[in-house]
């Protein structure tokens, strides 16, 4: 059940999520009591619908965005999940500021190491091949900057992904696409 | 198909019947409508669980070029997966769970970044004003507008667990709790009750304001 969600085990459940029933629920001060009915309660939580409708919807441009992420529904490129995030994996370290983002996306038995820093971005295939390497880049994935992996899988990029990202990778025939990211 | 059409049939006409009740048959057809080509299906959806998402990201109060990057990855994830999920019925949580999670990557991302970590920093309210927005300054609705702001303002000093909770509650059309579940990551049993609690809370700080 976790792969559905791509990230595999929930790694968040810890983390900065207190049990709902902490004190805030401690003090029944303000409570209503049994005045209020469920019917009440329904009312209140749609004028809260209209005034998010109206107050904090969905931007416009950001649905546009969505609907036209359905090109990026690919049917032949095999898909390769991220397995490692240093972000989400790994214990930080003290002091250290701008650390890099290691990724590590996974397809059946290949799989491509990154690593993003402010300074761009780094990364080999593994096992070593040579790989035509697109950068997707959010907004701009019809325009993808290409790179090339060398015969050791190795490829390089002074451009560091700015916002959703991904990697298309054409090796041996074959398409595989990493999993949209957020660097 | 159209567009537009998934709200009444995804959701049913009974918002309130939630939990388990709400049927999401729709929701699964339409996504595998759209593995099939269907590029209307995918429009659907977008427009069915689009607020959803959009909610999920706001509970997490991320600035908004955060926010509108984590909305914009969990598309392109869903796009990504389409063909992949295996449970179609629940795509609704399965956007819910990728928003959160990449809320959360997001927020521990500021936070090793950032070693005084002022939550106002990212609180920042947009600026830009929607066509709703410029309605309610038409004289006419000044009086329903003042309500609006009021209700918004006072539903944004409540404690952080009801305002996110209320925060996701409100998408329209109305999640379920399992979406609910998923994108806050709390238990469905106790989403019913902590609602009830949220919504008289601000209620009564919406009766002291009129007392004064």
């Amino acid at each position: 059940m976790n792969g559905m969600y791509g990230d595999g085990p929930d790694a968040f459940d810890a983390f900065g999520q207190d049990p709902f029933d902490d004190e805030e629920f401690d003090d029944q001060q303000g409570e209503q009591g049994d005045d209020g009915s469920e019917f009440d309660d329904a009312l209140l939580e749609e004028e809260l619908r209209q005034a998010a409708a109206i107050l904090d919807p969905v931007p416009a441009e950001l649905r546009q965005v969505a609907m036209d992420a359905y090109a990026l529904y690919d049917m032949d490129a095999r898909l390769a999940e991220l397995t490692f995030d240093s972000l989400v994996d790994a214990i930080p370290v003290r002091g250290a500021l701008d650390v890099p983002r290691m990724l590590t996306f996974t397809a059946g038995e290949l799989s491509v190491d990154v690593e993003v820093t402010s300074e761009g971005l780094m990364g080999q295939v593994m096992p070593p091949q040579p790989a035509g390497i697109e950068v997707l880049n959010g907004l701009q994935a019809l325009r993808p900057t290409t790179l090339t992996a060398d015969a050791m899988g190795r490829f390089t990029s002074d451009v560091p992904p700015a916002g959703p990202f991904a990697l298309r990778l054409r090796t041996g025939g074959e398409v595989v696409v990493t999993e949209w990211l957020r660097a | 198909m159209r567009a537009g059409t998934i709200p009444s049939t995804a959701y049913d006409d009974m918002p309130y019947t939630r939990g388990g009740t709400v049927d999401r048959a729709e929701v699964g057809a339409l996504v595998r409508s759209a593995v099939d080509g269907d590029a209307a299906a995918w429009k659907a959806l977008v427009e069915g669980l689009s607020p959803l998402v959009w909610s999920v990201v706001r509970a997490h109060r991320l600035s908004d070029a955060d926010a509108g990057e984590v909305y914009q990855t969990v598309w392109f994830r869903f796009a990504q997966h389409l063909g992949r999920i295996r449970e179609p019925d629940k795509a609704g949580s399965w956007l819910a769970s990728t928003a959160r999670n990449e809320c959360l990557k997001v927020i521990k991302g500021l936070r090793r970044l950032m070693p005084t970590d002022d939550p106002q920093l990212l609180d920042r309210v947009s600026e830009e004003r929607t066509p709703e927005q410029s309605v309610l300054d038409s004289e006419e609705a000044a009086s329903e507008a003042e309500r609006i702001r009021r209700l918004w303002q006072e539903f944004a000093e409540l404690g952080e667990r009801c305002r996110q909770l209320l925060r996701v509650l409100m998408a329209s059309p109305p999640p379920s709790y399992q979406e609910v579940s998923a994108g806050l990551g709390i238990a469905v049993g106790s989403i019913g009750p902590m609602r009830q609690r949220c919504l008289r809370r601000l209620r009564a700080r919406l009766d002291a304001g009129e007392a004064l």
